[in-house]
């Protein structure tokens, strides 16, 4: 029971912290300097001694602002979809292990479970921008869309075919089961489907800056563009934890060796999805769908041969 | 301080908005934004849409064919908010005001309400960062 309040708080953070590494990672590779960790001691009375926890600052910030919300769109809809898709990627931090404790992941079926939630939380990022009118909004969903069935699929592939292969749709006994050939296959799908589903860089056409406004959240402001913040820091953990968790042995050891692995992989992870997001340009829509459809197919392929093996 | 005041502080997205002139002063805005001056270390970002925005950076004269659109972007950036108005143009009309021109306003502040000001032609992107923070310091008392 402690674990699962004790795991609100460290997703929180270890989802801040996330976010934090993959905007001073990208500002450093591209010779900036990024959000300060130690702030300069003559600023330190104005601008607060570090800013480790950057993203929280904007989330606050963006709760105390005015929420605006337009004539033209659904408001049921524009307004409740953010705290549901919140609610969503919430939920699922219970069903992953975090390094070696199992939490809510040894129960039946787990990895439905998560699998459902994941999809649900990023449906609801789909519907609230459809509902909010706005052109922008809905050049921005469309390829959102096309882009979440593309990722969707090698998402689903590689967490089923870990299913199949060892034989269990419970997360926590696929995670403590012996590593093979199949993790590495099956986890290099999973990494596909990552970025897309993060919109790292080459995959960020759905939020296009400054091509399409803001992309799906143009009209979203204060308190909601908040919650969607909020969802984005819950939906990093998710995903990093989960790909820990299923793809690496991480949950046979014991929790003192554990826990310091868990943190030293994400951040290594954290780091190489920094070095493709500054490295890429932004592709087309139809040129991220080729690409997944061409990488998919082929990981696909070897993964079913490492299934047989 | 309260929290929500030292988040005011600690990020202000900035939109900007550009009303006719150079274009000299928009290329400033972006040196300071760049690895230079890099204003990300103090949480200060670029935004492109004005709902997520808290500081509204006005370049270039108001010229007559802008001004509904102006209007109109002020008024969808959510409250609090606070304006700054870069370069001489911006400021009251720069070379270009003249009180027979047909085509130019002037000054902004008879149609935005404009907090801070940052003269130069083109200023410097630390005067640019100055402006900035000033027009921080006055978000922090906002309501």
């Amino acid at each position: 029971m402690i674990e699962l309040l004790l795991i609100i708080f460290i997703s929180f953070f270890l989802g801040l912290f996330y976010s934090f590494l993959i905007r001073k990672f990208s500002a450093r590779l591209q010779w900036r300097i990024g959000p300060l960790i130690f702030m300069y001691k003559d600023l330190r009375s104005i601008m607060g001694i570090t800013r480790i926890i950057q993203p929280l600052y904007d989330i606050i910030k963006l709760f105390g602002k005015r929420t605006i919300i337009p004539e033209s769109s659904r408001k049921r809809l524009f307004i409740y979809s953010p705290y549901i898709s919140l609610i969503f990627a919430f939920t699922s931090i219970f069903f992953i292990p975090f390094s070696s404790i199992p939490l809510l992941s040894n129960i039946p079926y787990s990895i439905v479970i998560v699998s459902y939630l994941l999809i649900g939380s990023l449906l609801f990022m789909i519907i609230g921008p459809i509902a909010s009118g706005s052109p922008w909004a809905f050049i921005g969903v469309r390829r959102e869309a096309e882009l979440f069935l593309v990722a969707e699929f090698s998402f689903i592939i590689s967490l089923f075919s870990m299913a199949i292969s060892k034989n269990s749709l419970i997360i926590w006994e696929i995670s403590t089961k012996e590593f093979n050939l199949i993790n590495i296959t099956a986890g290099l799908l999973m990494f596909t489907s990552i970025l897309g589903k993060l919109h790292i860089k080459p995959f960020d056409m759905s939020e296009a800056e400054a091509e399409i406004v803001a992309g799906p959240y143009t009209e979203y402001s204060g308190k909601l563009l908040g919650i969607y913040y909020l969802t984005k820091i819950f939906l990093i953990y998710d995903f990093i934890a989960l790909f820990i968790s299923i793809f690496t042995p991480i949950n046979t050891l014991p929790i003192y060796l554990s826990i310091p692995l868990f943190l030293i992989i994400s951040i290594f992870i954290i780091f190489i999805l920094s070095i493709i997001h500054v490295l890429n340009p932004r592709y087309r829509i139809k040129n991220a769908l080729i690409w997944y459809i061409k990488i998919i197919s082929i990981l696909c392929l070897i993964n079913i041969i490492a299934m047989v093996i | 301080m309260s929290l929500l005041k030292k988040s005011r502080i600690y990020s202000p997205w900035l939109y900007h908005l550009h009303c006719g002139g150079c274009n000299g002063c928009d290329i400033e805005i972006l040196a300071a934004l760049s690895p230079r001056f890099d204003v990300e270390r103090f949480g200060i970002q670029l935004v492109t849409s004005p709902r997520h925005a808290d500081i509204l950076l006005i370049t270039g004269p108001m010229t007559k064919q802008i001004l509904p659109m102006a209007k109109r972007v002020y008024e969808q950036v959510p409250e609090p908010k606070v304006v700054v108005a870069i370069g001489s143009c911006a400021c009251g009309g720069g070379i270009f005001y003249d009180q027979e021109n047909y085509a130019i306003i002037g000054i902004p502040n008879s149609v935005i309400p404009i907090d801070v000001y940052v003269p130069g032609c083109p200023p410097k992107p630390e005067a640019i960062i100055n402006g900035i923070i000033q027009g921080i310091l006055k978000l922090s008392k906002k309501s």
